[in-house]
Parts: structure tokens; sequence; C-alpha cells
């Protein structure tokens, strides 16, 4: 289950960041639906005939973007995809989940938060020295002393 | 909602460049002999390029007093360096401000900050982090001896008012909370600067009316706020002010050509990441 809600993720991050660029049947030959998240878009995948008996390990064609080659393969079980697994994406430092480093729309919930709940510094526009007085890092440095 | 941690009081902070530096180091008994290197630097570079300062060597240069060719070599390597970036950013990047003047605000602080931080490095300092302005460069990590501020709940907070009781526990990574355009005292991100993305700088576009406007072209941008973490501080600043001021077409050309994560804040207040700023990432 991990591993297809990785699949999942990735289907995800993939529609995000591919806006304009279509996963679907340039890359898959096959015909399943694939809801790739709640709200964000839905991506299909497309069997050969007899779709519903159909089990193993399809792989795509290569696509190539901008970001680079990009590919997937499939694995189906009884007609259920039960692993989708990127073979070529855009790898930056070892986190393959990502195709590209393009930004794309982020919910505030989706938004990095430090796993240490720490704070030592605030990143805002820059602010004047009257300004500062106002600013979340003066509340920080006041503490600090 | 943040809330103050018990033991800190390893932060200082001083006045330069018509802003506040904020220095920290990992060791308390560092601190004063940290500032004894930091904030000479701060001075040297706001004497040199200050355009508020009228007998500033960047403000002659501006009067015409004297020419570009006899100044510093400070000045020229500095002058040089910008032209550099305005090319790498096809141009959105300048340091021509529209009246003729060379302005190099744009990267003084930033260089700033690098030379600090180098002058902490080489006398041993390691851990360490100085922000000035908003602009964010780490070293090292903060230990456990400075505990900063945390969330109380460990979610994103959403002020900074009230207070509970902080736990203390050893800190590994130093954490930068990107601020929220629209509350100043919200927080968007929290984001531990790991290597190689040690430095984070933010731009914002100054509020006219209902208008929002770009500090080099006198523009709308699309951006209400954009930060930039990158290895060094030049770059995210420089980056940072592109891409306010090139809109989207610069943002996506930067964040394909540099190793760079950028969070932007669209003037209706949705967000655009990159991959490593997405949690889970």
């Amino acid at each position: 289950m991990r591993a297809r809600a990785v699949a999942l993720a990735t289907l995800a991050s993939v529609s995000i960041v591919g806006i304009g660029w279509q996963l679907g049947s340039q890359a898959i030959d096959a015909s399943h639906s694939l809801t790739a998240s709640k709200s964000v878009s839905t991506t299909t995948v497309t069997a050969a005939a007899d779709a519903a008996a159909q089990s193993g390990t399809f792989t795509g064609a290569v696509v190539q973007t901008q970001f680079g080659n990009m590919q997937v393969s499939v694995t189906i079980a009884n007609g259920a995809i039960t692993e989708v697994t990127p073979l070529q994406l855009t790898n930056r430092g070892g986190r393959s989940v990502a195709i590209s480093n393009q930004a794309a729309p982020i919910l505030r919930s989706e938004v990095l938060t430090a796993q240490t709940s720490t704070v030592q510094n605030v990143s805002g526009a820059t602010y004047t020295t009257q300004g500062y007085l106002l600013s979340l890092q003066s509340a920080l440095d006041t503490a600090g002393f | 909602m943040l809330v103050p941690a018990p033991r800190s009081r390893t932060a200082l902070t001083f006045d330069t460049m018509g802003t506040i530096v904020s220095l920290r180091l990992g060791d308390r008994d560092d601190v004063r002999a940290g500032r004894a290197l930091v904030e000479p630097v701060f001075r040297r570079w706001d004497e040199r390029f200050s355009l508020y300062r009228e007998d500033s060597e960047l403000s002659r240069i501006a009067r015409g007093n004297i020419r570009l060719t006899e100044a510093s070599e400070h000045v020229r390597g500095c002058y040089a360096l910008a032209l550099e970036w305005r090319d790498r950013t096809n141009g959105v990047f300048t340091p021509h401000r529209a009246d003729g003047v060379i302005d190099l605000s744009g990267v003084v602080k930033a260089l700033a900050i690098a030379e600090a931080g180098e002058a902490l490095t080489a006398q041993g300092l390691l851990n360490w982090s100085i922000n000035a302005g908003g602009d964010v460069l780490v070293s090292g990590e903060p230990g456990d001896r400075f505990d900063g501020w945390e969330f109380a709940d460990g979610a994103v907070p959403t002020g900074h008012r009230v207070a509970a009781p902080a736990v203390a526990s050893i800190r590994t990574e130093w954490v930068v909370a990107i601020v929220d355009p629209f509350d100043r005292d919200g927080v968007l991100a929290s984001v531990p600067l790991r290597h190689p993305l040690r430095a984070v700088a933010t731009s914002g576009s100054a509020e006219r009316g209902e208008h929002i406007w770009t500090p080099l072209t006198g523009e709308m941008s699309p951006f209400r706020q954009v930060s930039v973490f990158a290895a060094d501080i030049v770059t995210a600043d420089v980056l940072a002010t592109a891409i306010v001021a090139g809109g989207e077409a610069t943002l996506n050309e930067v964040t394909a050509r540099f190793a760079i994560e950028v969070l932007t804040v669209v003037r209706g207040g949705q967000m655009l990441a990159t991959p490593g700023l997405r949690r889970n990432a």
C-alpha cells in the first residue's frame, strides 16, 4: 500500500507540475482510469484490449520534456493498477518524486513545515530599521535576550 | 503559535545599511567575538556603497565626482558582478537605475552577509546564522544551547502573540520561517536550511494603492512576495529580486537553470512552490 501511496503522490506531483504535459497516451498505452489526487486532476492510463483481464507490468514510452526524459511503468493485477513506478524522472538530490524543479500551485497545508518546531530566523520582504521593530524577527531576537 | 523557548541568550542585533542584522551563534560564549568580526564588515560595505551616504564612493560616482574607471577595485569588482547577474537573468536584474545612477544595493547586502560569514568561519566559528533584513545565511547548526522560539503545536503558526510553555531539546538544524505578506505575524512555511541550500532571501513588491509595483521597472508584478533558497546568499538575493521583477517567465526560467527552491505568493494570495518546499518532498 505504501508503494501505491507513493505512486499516487508521484502522479499528483506529475499532474500538478506537468501543466500542459499529458502523461496519458504519450507515455503509456492502456485503458484504466487512475485518480491521481482528490482535487488536482485525473490521469488516464490506457491498456491494451481486454483490459479487465490484463495482468502484468507495462512500460511506457520515453517522453522527452524540457526537463529531461520521463518514463513510467504500470503494474496491473486482475485489471486493477497496483503500482506506478517512475523509471526516468529528473532526479534532484535523490528525491525522485518530483519530475522537475518548476514552481507549481501549492496549498498552504502542503507547504513544508520543519519537523523540529524551533525557528531562529524569519525571512520576509526586506524590512527597514523601523519596520524591524514590528517584525516577527524582532520578537525572536527579543526572546534571544 | 510561536512561544519563547528557555535558555535563549545567543542572539544579538545591530543597525546597519538601513536595516537590522540579527546574529546568532551556536555557542553563546562566541557571540561577542562574533559581533566584533561581523559588524565591521557591514560597516565597510555600507560606507563604500550606500547611496544614502553622500560621502560613499558610489555616491561620488553618481554625482560625477569620480569616474567609474577611477573607482576602487572593490567598486569595480562589485559592478562587474552585478553585470554578470544582469546577463544571467537576461537583463531582469540590473545595477542601472532608471535615472542612470549605478545602484549596487541589489548585491551589496548579500556580499556583506557572505563576507561576514567568511570572517566567522576563518576564526573557527562554524555554527552561526546571519539575518540582514530578512536575508539569511547559516552555517553548521544552532546546537542545544540556543533554543529559539517554538511553534507550540508544531503546526504552521498563525501568530506569535500567545505564549505557552516550550519544550527544550537539541537543535540540529537552522530553521527559517517565511513570513506571510498579508499578515506580518503569520508564517507561510518553516524550512530547514540544509546543505547545500544554506541561504534564503525574500523580495516583495511594494504596494501603492491597489497596485503592486516592481522595484525595477515600475510595472505591476504578479508576485507579492518571492523567497529563494540557494547555496549562496548572492544567488538567493539576486534571483528573488529578478523573479519579482520578471514575473512568471523569469520564475520558470531560473528554476530550470539554477539549483534553487522557490516559494512565491501571487497577488491574490495563492502560492507557487518548487518540489523541495512541499511537505514530504
